[in-house]
């Protein structure tokens, strides 16, 4: 008895530190969303070269990982500016189709460009977090997953004041309400917009760093992003909130699934759990758990 | 006006006919001339599994440019022409229609993984493409392809060793195995030769899971295999999942015994997971690139002279291993080299060593089966590398 | 006669006719006769090319329905192909029945399928519709890698040549002709069902539903029939993959394949059919160009010849996604017409 809570424990733990990647990776969603409406399909792209950047310069440069991180984030931070001012901002007022389309282009291209720069062999990040594990009452947890899920929790908290008590936050949050009211009001949309993506990139380079150090590090953490799509939309594309809540939650039903249902059904459930789940989320509630209904007028 | 309308249709004609037949005629002598030999090689170089292609085929180029340093094959010059095929069947059907038709080469070293060379097989038997695939299915001798030589072991073989090691070896007093698998050809069938040889000794098999190539990590499953108490656990997973698993393992502070397949049995392992490989065994029908046969002396060297930065080693030994195999036949094959002298000198490597690269190769008219040896690699954590702790040996 | 500078439409009926003026019937039949000859010139490659070309003609002709022409965004076609695909398998090992019940089968089996994922999908527009077709894409993928029984799972299923009276059509050539006179038949269909009042009312749902709605097209009804139509497509083009590839795998219906499709259609052109041929051509075709071109530029340039690498390929085909949508969003229908119109005004052109 005292072994099956152990186990269930255990399993919700680890699925939470899990959760909490997908939570990083969501939130690099929902930023890009919340202000510009467009789903940003390069941004498992900008995870995995956002880890080889910092994975070279810790191993061919020797920088020391608490130095090479910012110098990631100061990168990754300027390619989002850069991709913005390129590839989207020809594209305003273009259809959503089209936009979504040109960050599908985006990224096959940064993919292929990561194969050419990194090659495709597989990496161990050397981790900067004690190999061994916090161990609580039994329930173990490794120090990355830790400082991820301290992270992501750290990240809404801040994101929350930035949103609420910052101009420029609040600039944010109007142009995603309404862009021509916003530039009226004189807020320079275009800056707002390069901004945007400029932190959504700085996020997926957190999200990239983390996974490399618990994965193994190839150009294949592109899928990862994919396998948090469920958690954007559980927690409702735009709310910062329910991106951290949705990644967590689905992190806990995937490791829930692959605990007990992988057994008794079979071969790989928990790998489909969460898109049951955001199947499921899209019938009946489709602009997930903390989203804004939209009521059409014609 | 009438008579050049006329004319042009003549014209026509005539130049469609010329072409027709100079296709014909540029058909026959494939890819052989008085002191160049033109091969072919479909494989992946591009995308997530380039990682497993790469070292593959530049074993195989490295080898050819080898044997052209001393002289060629009787004579002649090898070039071997590389097509990508993305991991793909519909690009590798493509490739290798390429390849025949256009490149006009002798024949085709690898036409890509069991999926890809399957879709192939039409254009193997009718172009007589003698290749040897990448792959370890027993469907490409089992009834005999004439066209392809196997070689290695079969998934379904090195598992069955695996339980054997397991039951007559290790003489453990409870053995309980755990399977994780990934939902792939080689993962179903090695999980059903392991059910079905545990069955065969009476040793439990005490959970299955499924542990995707791309998994971020193994907690649920390293979770379950604990309550289960699996003091044993099959991997039928490629390197990078086997690697998260491992550590993930370390990371509960769960020690069983752990084993691999071809394709996770390799120095990089070591090399990727450190202490938490200690107790990881694999098996390969390859040497280990630390071995002082003549074999495997020549691949570090050719590596080492083609400044190749390589991880996964075993895979540059299969490719050398390969390219070996087809420079003996060639050679056998003597003046008259076409497809069919070379299928026919295949057919005569007969208890044929390659220098501690393969287990010896037996090769008829009759049989294109492979070994079926695998030899198991015990890691050596602090040196980084896998020393093998048994000889050949094949499923009893 | 004054010179035409235009075409005008001085009734209906001119308006819906399928060969709008006699140079277009002219040049359709130039084109046919070049088709026919075509596996004469070509080797076996390039007609394998051509077939490639063919098959992704027709799934992506579905695609360009529902999305092009509805509006529907949809990232899981594959998954219909890969129904279609396993339907016509079935049936030919199982009952060994002829192509020309597997492929409306085929067809018939997606399309059930696609209007039954076209009832949930219906409340949900944009972002929404993508992510849920991409769920169903994966639900797919999933069932057909664990339900080996049907499918035989991650072994993969064969599946024998088209037999027409007892001739195997198991040569590139032969399975030339059967693609190119199904893709003949499927692309007038398509333009057929966009000249009715369907067409009509799926353009009216991708212009604005509500308004659609209002002035009397039922939202739902042409909804699923759209989906259903594009599935049925995809379906038919699944089971001409089969026939084609001989061999079917899991492997091969994956989400990559449902984003090939949209990169056709927007290269080729959104709602339109024959930019729909323009796309699945340059899709399958261009990586041969990018490669020849790289290998020439190899030969002038010497700092370069030799280091061509295959992922310059994929990152070049990335590339030109974003130039089409960002230079040219009306995809090369739009580049063909500009040309077309460039050339029948000349001199007096203006290249706006």
């Amino acid at each position: 008895m005292a072994s099956d809570v152990l186990y269930f424990l255990g399993l919700s733990m680890s699925g939470l530190a899990v959760g909490s990647m997908y939570a990083l990776i969501a939130l690099g969603f929902v930023l890009i969303f919340k202000a510009t409406k467009i789903l940003n399909f390069a941004h498992g792209e900008v995870i995995m070269v956002a880890a080889f950047i910092c994975f070279q310069l810790v191993t061919v440069y020797r920088v020391p990982f608490w130095i090479a991180l910012p110098v990631t984030l100061a990168i990754t931070g300027l390619m989002g500016v850069a991709a913005e001012r390129l590839v989207l901002r020809p594209m305003l007022g273009e259809p959503i189709f089209s936009v979504v389309m040109v960050t599908i282009g985006l990224s096959i291209f940064l993919r292929s460009l990561a194969g050419i720069c990194f090659g495709h062999d597989n990496h161990v990040f050397p981790s900067p977090f004690p190999v061994e594990s916090a161990s609580v009452g039994g329930v173990v947890l490794s120090y990355a997953h830790l400082w991820s899920m301290a992270i992501a929790v750290g990240l809404m908290i801040a994101f929350f004041v930035f949103f609420k008590f910052t101009r420029l936050g609040l600039a944010m949050r109007g142009t995603a309400n309404d862009q021509d009211t916003v530039a009226l009001m004189g807020v320079n949309v275009k800056r707002i917009f390069a901004l945007t993506w400029g932190l959504a990139f700085v996020i997926a380079a957190v999200a990239g760093v983390f996974l490399a150090n618990v994965m193994v590090l190839n150009v294949g953490l592109t899928y990862v992003a994919i396998a948090a799509f469920p958690a954007v939309v559980l927690g409702g594309m735009e709310s910062v909130p329910g991106a951290i809540i949705g990644g967590l939650a689905i992190g806990l039903i995937e490791n829930l699934a692959g605990g007990y249902l992988d057994q008794i059904i079979g071969g790989g459930v928990k790998d489909v759990t969460p898109f049951v789940v955001l199947f499921v989320v899209l019938m009946i509630r489709p602009y997930g758990l903390f989203g804004q209904e939209e009521i059409e007028r014609v | 006006m009438k008579s050049q309308k006329k004319r042009v249709a003549v014209w026509g004609v005539a130049i469609l006919l010329g072409l027709l037949v100079a296709g014909w005629c540029a058909a026959d002598e494939r890819g052989v001339t008085k002191d160049k030999i033109t091969l072919g090689l479909v494989l992946v170089k591009t995308g997530p599994v380039a990682a497993l292609g790469l070292p593959n085929g530049q074993g195989m180029v490295d080898y050819m440019n080898y044997l052209n340093e001393k002289g060629g094959i009787n004579g002649r010059k090898i070039e071997v022409i590389w097509e990508d095929d993305q991991f793909e069947a519909p690009k590798s059907v493509a490739a290798v229609k390429k390849l025949i038709h256009r490149d006009n080469v002798l024949t085709i070293l690898t036409t890509g993984g069991t999926n890809q060379t399957v879709a192939n097989l039409d254009t193997i038997n009718k172009s007589k493409i003698v290749n040897i695939p990448n792959a370890l299915a027993d469907e490409f001798f089992k009834p005999l392809q004439p066209y392809i030589f196997a070689m290695g072991a079969t998934y379904e073989a090195q598992y069955q060793c695996i339980v054997d090691y397991i039951a007559q070896d290790m003489k453990m007093k409870d053995p309980r195995i755990g399977v994780v698998y990934a939902k792939k050809e080689y993962g179903k069938k090695g999980l059903d030769a392991i059910k079905e040889r545990a069955a065969k000794y009476n040793i439990p098999v005490v959970a299955e899971l499924v542990l995707p190539t791309g998994a971020v990590d193994a907690s649920s499953q390293v979770l379950a295999l604990q309550k289960e108490n699996a003091n044993i656990v099959i991997t039928c997973d490629v390197l990078p999942p086997v690697i998260t698993f491992l550590k993930t393992a370390q990371k509960y502070d769960y020690r069983p015994v752990v084993f691999g397949f071809n394709w996770a049995t390799d120095d990089a392992l070591v090399k990727a997971c450190g202490e938490a490989a200690k107790n990881y065994i694999g098996v390969n029908f390859v040497g280990a690139w630390n071995d002082e046969t003549p074999g495997i002396k020549l691949c570090r060297e050719l590596a080492k002279k083609n400044d190749r930065q390589i991880q996964l080693t075993s895979l540059y030994v299969n490719g050398v291993g390969v390219a070996w195999l087809f420079g003996e036949a060639m050679k056998r094959a003597g003046q008259n080299l076409n497809p069919d002298s070379l299928k026919a000198a295949m057919e005569t490597l007969s208890n044929y060593d390659t220098g501690g690269i393969f287990p010896p190769v037996n090769y008829s008219p009759s049989s294109h089966a492979p070994a079926e040896m695998v030899k198991f690699f015990k890691a050596d954590v602090p040196n980084g590398k896998l020393v093998p702790i048994t000889e050949w040996r094949k499923p009893k | 006669m004054a010179i035409r500078s235009k075409t005008f439409r001085e009734s209906y009926y001119e308006d819906i006719k399928l060969f709008q003026t006699i140079w277009i019937k002219f040049w359709t039949v130039v084109f046919v006769i070049g088709l026919v000859l075509l596996p004469f010139f070509g080797d076996p490659y390039f007609v394998y090319l051509v077939n490639l070309s063919c098959i992704a003609t027709v799934a992506a002709l579905g695609l360009n329905i529902l999305t092009g022409f509805t509006g529907q965004i949809s990232l899981g076609h594959a998954a219909f192909l890969a129904i279609g695909a396993y339907t016509a398998a079935n049936l030919v090992q199982r009952l060994g029945t002829p192509f020309w019940v597997n492929l409306p089968a085929a067809g018939i089996a997606a399309a059930i399928a696609g209007a039954l994922v076209g009832i949930p999908c219906l409340r949900l527009k944009g972002l929404y519709l993508a992510m849920a077709t991409m769920a169903f894409g994966v639900l797919v993928e999933y069932m057909v890698i664990t339900w080996d029984g049907l499918t035989g799972g991650v072994r993969g299923m064969s599946m024998p040549a088209v037999s027409i009276v007892g001739y195997s059509l198991d040569s590139d050539e032969a399975k030339y002709f059967f693609l190119l006179s199904v893709t003949g038949l499927m692309l007038a269909a398509a333009d057929n069902i966009m000249r009715t009042r369907i067409g009509r009312a799926f353009v009216a749902i991708r212009d604005r539903d509500v308004a659609a709605e209002a002035i009397g097209v039922n939202l739902t009804r042409y909804k699923m029939l759209s989906f259903a139509i594009s599935s049925f497509y995809a379906g038919v083009a699944g089971a001409l993959y089969a026939y084609t590839l001989n061999y079917i795998h899991p492997e091969h219906f994956t989400l990559l394949l449902s984003i090939q499709y949209i990169a056709m259609i927007i290269v080729g052109g959104m709602g339109s059919i024959i930019g729909t041929v323009f796309g699945g051509v340059f899709i399958v075709v261009t990586p041969e160009f990018i490669k020849m071109f790289a290998q020439a530029l190899g030969n002038v340039v010497p700092a370069i010849a030799g280091r061509y690498d295959e992922e310059w390929n994929i990152a070049a085909f990335g590339l030109l996604i974003m130039l089409f949508l960002i230079f040219e969003p009306g995809g090369l229908y739009a580049l063909w017409n500009r040309v077309k119109v460039g050339f029948r005004n000349w001199p007096f052109t203006y290249w706006g």
